[in-house]
């Protein structure tokens, strides 16, 4: 594999299109922070699709494990006195902890799919509980102000703004997270969840260690979304148990990896951007409806979607392509 | 120095929120063992039952006849989800009906939350002004005992009906062996309809007897449901019985906890607890 296969291709083209997007918009940080939001959701997508698409391992954490990675940089740099950019990836690996330990569990266990989303939603309630619990160190349900992550060199050396600079930091990482992902995928590591998928015990059976390809699934992408959430902070300036809500990220991320496709390399990205643009709409015109809508979304993607919505449209448009031509052909006979 | 008398009150508020959770766990246990649906609308489903009870009571009628209102009105949303949104998940199979069914629930939960908060912004109760009741040096909560007591009976009635009518035994035939239930005659859409009705009925009944004794409001629903989940792997996700072990103890725990650490860390405590039990005996669960 190269990087400049296909698949790289799609991605550097993603980060190319993405890197101009703000040009339009530019000097607004509101517009600048819808734009942070859609790649900070989108590389939660990402990783989702690492350990749900690729290994069927259904994490419904994700906002649990976000917010883990935002509370516990924050309060590591406090507590020992240090920068919180060298706190996040201290915090990322522990989250990415987490996330090994639930899935070799699960593995060691052979737990199901419904164990799996039972385990994580649980702890989800836990973390959300702990988030507006611990007053003393979280600030509760008032949070405290996201200061950490300091961009300051960056944008008294640019002159851009520090949304805008949040946002190229949060485009580097999705750039990084798509490339782990293609990395993942092309690798013996995509042959073995390929396997899995089909088969476990088949794939066990010819000497495929089940237990290691699924926690490295579960810990790549734990550890992704443990990035992720001190950005989501970063973004909104604002610390708050809300934003890591289960509803708040889960929900969502689960939408945007249905629209975009299970399993497709720059699906996450396109979901994203379906996703957030209907977020904006609604906000601006049925805000209190948002959360509805959203629910009459998630069901109606899975009963009629489960591939992906921009998979479907393709292979829709390609069949009546198909068609057409074969059409065109027997007329012309 | 906590009073053995205190400890008993604990005991009985514990007991209480046991039967709740026990409620709870049946009926996403119901569901799950008969078509492996797992439900997590469960906790949305206890919640509007309390607002359909609470709505019927503003408007004029008694406690006892909201209460009615709330059950009928919950079955009927059960009975309409089962005939619309569960045809699509019946008709896959295997993995694909289980990650459809927690993922149309999940919508459904969701979509109801929505809606709802729009409705039903505040916290809603059900009060039945009972008073507290002192056996001397002992003073339990009266709402307490209420709970126990319609629990009690409600869990009971459960049960004779699982064990002693022809329902009952073709509902447990389906949990035990699907396609020798399907072999001797027993009709699997309709009773899975009817368990689903009465498992969202349950669902009802378990909120509104929490009701009695604290307030649930819209976001109360994410929250009933995980500890649904819990009550439920905790006890054997496919067993009734184990399920309503399983929601007693942890209720025990969980008030316990709340009496000695208090606040969140009870919480932890009683999810610490489940997920030690699901590490600890995995082969019932799988």
């Amino acid at each position: 594999m190269s990087i400049l296969d296909a698949e790289h291709r799609s991605i550097w083209i993603v980060a190319a299109v993405l890197a101009v997007a703000p040009l339009p918009v530019l000097g607004s940080s509101y517009y600048e922070g819808i734009l942070a939001h859609m790649l900070l959701i989108a590389v939660l997508a990402v990783a989702l699709n690492i350990v749900f698409g690729q290994t069927d391992q259904l994490f419904l954490f994700s906002g649990g494990l976000a917010g883990f990675g935002a509370y516990g940089t924050a309060i590591l740099a406090d507590w020992l006195s240090i920068s919180a950019w060298i706190t996040l990836p201290i915090v990322a690996l522990l989250a990415g902890g987490i996330g090994l330990f639930v899935s070799w569990v699960s593995a060691k266990r052979n737990f199901s799919v419904v164990l799996i989303a039972i385990l994580t939603i649980s702890l989800q309630f836990v973390f959300s509980e702990v988030f507006v619990g611990a007053r003393d160190i979280t600030g509760g349900s008032t949070g405290f102000r996201y200061d950490y992550l300091s961009f300051d060199a960056i944008t008294a050396a640019t002159g851009l703004g520090s949304k805008l600079v949040v946002y190229y930091a949060v485009l580097v990482l999705l750039v990084a997270s798509l490339l782990v992902y293609v990395r993942l995928v092309d690798s013996k590591y995509g042959v073995a969840f390929a396997a899995l998928r089909e088969d476990e015990l088949a794939a066990q059976s010819i000497g495929i260690d089940v237990v290691r390809y699924k926690t490295t699934a579960g810990f790549v992408a734990a550890f992704l979304i443990g990035m992720t959430g001190p950005f989501i902070a970063k973004e909104a300036g604002y610390i708050l148990p809300n934003e890591f809500s289960f509803f708040a990220i889960d929900v969502i991320v689960l939408i945007v990896l249905i629209v975009g496709g299970l399993r497709t390399v720059v699906g996450p990205v396109v979901g994203a951007v379906i996703v957030v643009a209907i977020e904006q709409i609604l906000a601006a015109n049925a805000s209190s409806w948002r959360t509805a809508i959203f629910g009459a979304l998630l069901i109606f993607l899975f009963i009629y979607f489960q591939n992906g919505v921009v998979v479907s449209v393709r292979e829709r448009l390609e069949r009546s392509e198909l068609f057409e031509r074969y059409l065109g052909d027997s007329n012309a006979d | 120095m906590v009073t053995a008398s205190t400890l008993l009150g604990v005991a009985v508020d514990g007991l209480a929120f046991g039967v709740v959770l026990a409620l709870l766990g049946v009926s996403i246990t119901l569901v799950f063992g008969l078509g492996e649906v797992l439900n997590l609308a469960i906790g949305i489903f206890a919640v509007l039952a309390v607002l359909a009870a609470r709505t019927a009571i503003n408007s004029g009628v008694g406690l006892a006849v909201g209460v009615v209102v709330g059950l009928v009105f919950i079955g009927f949303v059960g009975f309409v989800v089962d005939r619309t949104l569960l045809r699509f998940v019946y008709r896959s199979t295997g993995e694909d009906r289980i990650l459809l069914g927690i993922f149309i629930t999940l919508g459904l939960a969701v979509l109801f939350e929505g809606v709802l908060i729009n409705y039903f912004p505040a916290q809603y109760g059900l009060s039945l002004g009972v008073e507290p009741i002192s056996f001397g040096t002992v003073v339990l909560t009266g709402s307490s005992l209420a709970v126990i007591a319609l629990g009690g009976v409600a869990l009971i009635a459960l049960l004779v009906f699982l064990r002693r009518t022809f329902l009952g035994k073709a509902t447990r035939t389906i949990f035990q062996d699907e396609r020798g239930a399907q072999l001797v005659g027993v009709n699997l859409r309709r009773i899975r309809t009817f368990i689903f009705v009465l498992s969202a009925a349950v669902a009802g009944f378990a909120g509104l007897i929490h009701a009695t004794g604290s307030t649930v409001s819209v976001s109360t629903g994410f929250e009933f449901t995980t500890f649904a989940l819990i009550v439920s792997i905790v006890g054997g996700v496919r067993s009734i019985i184990g399920a309503i072990a399983a929601g007693l103890v942890l209720g025990m725990v969980s008030q316990f906890a709340n009496f000695f650490v208090g606040s969140y860390v009870a919480t932890i405590i009683l999810f610490v607890t489940a997920i030690v039990a699901l590490f600890a005996k995995p082969e019932v669960l799988s």
